[in-house]
């Protein structure tokens, strides 16, 4: 009985992922009531294994779902729920690969659009043990996407980074989701190596440089990052700030020194 | 008291060194310097059987667990604990058998434990008592336990004996590669261990769990398979690990998180393990093997989470631990492999004679050819190096680490190409390392600037990267910081010989004592002085006293 209405919800979410969020999630709670009736919340060695299913089920749609309503934190909590159910033996639960995969890569996604790469590492390093086909980590079309992004935006071609995510490379529609948020972040990473790597740089190129649309948005993108544009060049106020810096280096080299130096006296002392 | 310490003196150098010829020797001394037991019998045979000898062998092991329990030092334990790789060559069903037999009578309250002993290794139909082993168990000490709690029968085997014949079986079984017979035995002994609570049982039981967790790990489905039943005793150890903390129980404490650790590992359960990390305190006075180990799945931990400098810090620290003799080449290599990539990763280039090691060299070829294609930051060699020893890489779990080595190969090839020319082009740089285009090769030496990888400006106009002079390195202050470090590194050295020096205990209430009388003769000098009655020569020669 429950899980007949169970499915029936579950069929209703799947048909139209375009549903507001909150209309979604008031279904998604009934389910999850139901689910709680069902003593089927977290797996146990007695639950039937198609209720484990519809249970993995009815979390994955829900991860979806907040997702696309940019819920990070609903997303995270239901990505936590999956964990145990991702765990399950293939003979209890067969896995289904193609939708873990891309609620993974999306939690991967997230941990990295948030910096928390040591997250990101671990995670990454439990994925290769995973029952049934998680061996070719960056063969999968949805796992691989955050792996390459990782390891472009570690070395530095933010060009590749930007063209993954214009073209079709994105392997579905909730991936660019976190386009945004990149883009950003890969502008203000790009901005601040161009600081230092360029003595100036003319308005026109920058606009490619940083990937903006006109070169009225780059005078508004130099004035908010505080340089100077002058004569059709940008101009980056950096070597004043250096000055003062390479007065608070020196004295604290030798303070450091000092302090050093009195560290040895004392150890010398308890020693002899 | 005199008389007895350079016979125990020289009981502990033979230990120490241990040659296989004067085992037999052993038992001797050990005897006499307790006057318990009687070995004397089995003199004769012992250069005719194997067996007989190693059962002697055994059974010598029995004087010291009493001695262990009487003086309530748990180096006599230790001492037994380590003949077991000798004995363990000789080791067969009917020698732990025999063992067993002769210390155990079949009508005492521990026939029920001997003949679980027994089944365990496929004997259970020999009789007990037949050897009248009243010899082992009559003896004065063990009634002198100090777990007063359990007052002993002059009959009862104390609990060490029978633990410690578990864990031959244990190491019986484990040779014999009856993995799960293995596992089910260790999950009774264990059982068993955890009814008692003794201080002096503490090495042993930290070995029974080791075994234990080993015979799991080789029990199908192997480890990095979630069914694996590494798994399934997760709730046991943790369990264990509790009841040592409450118990105070370092030993066992130390090594059963070793065996956690290296349990999520295995099924590269990393948050788990960094969690488990961070709720307990791994025990400061642990065994120098377990920290070794202990350091290294810290490392190792640390390394997956991009902590590099930790990383490094306790995998060299681990690489250091590791004992130096041939029993543990297996650990310090894979040690070094890790140690290698971290220090790959940190963008530091590994000591060339590291790879020269004997004992590592054939061990560390692959990485050899990692590091010079590293070094010299060249994509292609690194590419097909990953991709020609890829399986070598899973094996060890240093290939998802190494895949994140290819940043600093393009750094370094950066670097190389900045020392070697004051401009050069950008195209120039994106075909010497192989990179996809030139605004990568753009993006990617910005980069390397800002991280102050190198000292350079690109010229956007013009498409070329000129490098800036290189300064001084004796301006800067890294001189100073390598100096400090060596500094640290020795001083660190020292404070840990001072702390692993071994002191007798109660030495300094002698030294109490001492300074008391001191204290008193210089109190009563005084008064002499005071009263005039003393002349110089005679508080000379007191001072020299003193």
């Amino acid at each position: 009985m429950a899980d007949r209405s169970l499915a029936q919800i579950l069929a209703q979410l799947k048909q139209a992922p375009q549903m507001s969020y909150p209309e979604a999630s008031a279904l998604l709670s009934k389910a999850k009531l139901i689910l709680l009736s069902l003593n089927a919340l977290t797996p146990t060695s007695s639950t039937p294994p198609n209720l484990l299913a519809l249970a993995r089920e009815t979390y994955e749609q829900g991860a979806l779902f907040s997702i696309r309503a940019k819920n990070a934190d609903a997303f995270t909590r239901y990505v936590q729920q999956l964990q145990p159910f991702y765990e399950l033996p293939s003979v209890t639960l067969p896995p289904n690969i193609p939708e873990r995969n891309k609620v993974t890569g999306l939690s991967l996604l997230l941990l990295l659009t948030q910096g928390r790469y040591a997250e990101f590492h671990s995670e990454l390093e439990s994925l290769a043990n995973r029952d049934g086909g998680g061996t070719d980590v960056e063969g999968d079309r949805y796992l691989g996407y955050p792996v390459r992004l990782e390891r472009w935006l570690m070395e530095g071609s933010y060009d590749r980074v930007w063209k993954a995510m214009k073209s079709s490379e994105v392997p579905c529609d909730e991936y660019s989701v976190f386009s945004e948020i990149l883009k950003n972040q890969i502008r203000s990473e790009i901005a601040s190596s161009s600081e230092r790597a360029y003595p100036s740089l003319p308005i026109s190129s920058t606009k490619s440089l940083l990937f903006l649309n006109s070169e009225g948005e780059v005078i508004q993108f130099a004035k908010h990052r505080g340089w100077v544009v002058k004569e059709g060049h940008i101009y980056f106020p950096n070597t004043a700030a250096d000055g003062s810096e390479d007065g608070a280096y020196a004295k604290d080299v030798s303070q450091m020194i000092m302090e050093n130096t009195l560290g040895y006296a004392r150890e010398l002392e308890t020693i002899v | 008291m005199p008389g007895k310490t350079p016979a125990k003196d020289g009981d502990d150098s033979m230990t120490v060194v241990v040659p296989p010829s004067k085992t037999s020797k052993q038992p001797a001394p050990a005897a006499d310097a307790e006057g318990d037991v009687a070995m004397d019998v089995d003199k004769p045979e012992e250069k005719v059987d194997p067996a007989v000898q190693a059962v002697a062998d055994i059974k010598s092991n029995f004087a010291l667990l009493d001695r262990a329990v009487a003086l309530f030092d748990a180096r006599f334990s230790l001492r037994a604990l380590r003949s077991i790789s000798l004995i363990r060559k000789h080791l067969s069903p009917d020698v732990i058998a025999q063992a067993i037999v002769d210390t155990f009578q079949a009508s005492s309250a521990s026939s029920s434990i001997a003949k679980n002993l027994l089944s365990a290794v496929g004997r259970e139909n020999v009789a007990l008592g037949r050897g009248a082993g009243a010899e082992m168990e009559v003896d004065s000490d063990a009634k002198a336990t100090k777990n007063g709690t359990s007052k002993k029968e002059a009959k009862e085997i104390i609990p060490e004996i029978d633990v410690f014949l578990g864990i031959l079986v244990q190491v019986y079984l484990f040779d014999a590669k009856s993995f799960q017979q293995g596992a089910d035995f260790s999950k009774y002994l264990s059982d068993r261990i955890q009814t008692l609570n003794r201080r002096t049982l503490d090495c042993l039981s930290a070995k029974v769990y080791f075994y234990f967790s080993l015979f799991c790990e080789y029990i199908a489905p192997l480890p990095p398979s979630p069914e694996s039943p590494i798994v399934a005793i997760r709730p046991t150890l943790l369990a264990v690990l509790r009841t040592a903390v409450l118990r105070k129980d370092t030993d066992t404490q130390a090594s059963v998180i070793v065996l956690l650790l290296r349990n999520y590992l295995l099924t590269s359960h990393i948050k788990q393990a960094d969690l488990l990390v961070s709720h307990t305190q791994f025990p400061e006075n642990a065994a120098n093997n377990q920290v070794a180990r202990f350091l290294y799945y810290l490392g190792r931990i640390r390394a997956i989470q991009l902590r590099y400098t930790e990383a490094h810090e306790h995998l060299t620290a681990a690489t250091r631990k590791a004992p130096s003799s041939g029993c543990a080449v297996g650990f310090s290599q894979t040690a070094t492999k890790l140690l290698l990539v971290v220090e790959l990763l940190m963008g530091d280039i590994p000591d060339r004679a590291t790879f020269r090691q004997p004992s590592l060299e054939d061990a560390l070829h692959p990485y050899f050819l990692l590091v010079r294609a590293v070094r010299v930051g060249n994509l292609e060699d690194f590419e097909t190096t990953i991709a020609d020893n890829a399986d070598i890489f899973k094996r060890d779990g240093t290939y998802t680490l190494i895949l994140r080595l290819r940043q600093n190969v393009i750094k370094t090839g950066i670097r190389m190409m900045s020392l070697s020319y004051s401009r050069i082009s950008l195209r120039d740089i994106c075909i010497r390392l192989h990179l996809g285009s030139e605004e990568s090769a753009e993006y990617i030496v910005a980069k390397a600037i800002r991280d102050g990888v190198i000292e350079a400006t690109l010229d956007r106009e013009k498409g070329f990267m000129k490098s800036k002079e290189v300064g001084d390195v004796y301006a800067t202050r890294e001189p100073g910081e390598a100096f400090h470090d060596r500094i640290r590194a020795c001083l660190a050295l020292h404070d840990e010989s001072v702390k692993a020096m071994r002191f007798p205990m109660n030495q300094h209430r002698l030294e109490l004592k001492n300074a008391q009388e001191a204290r008193e003769r210089e109190r009563e000098m005084a008064k002499e002085i005071q009263e005039g009655d003393l002349d110089d020569d005679d508080l000379g020669g007191d001072l020299d006293g003193i």
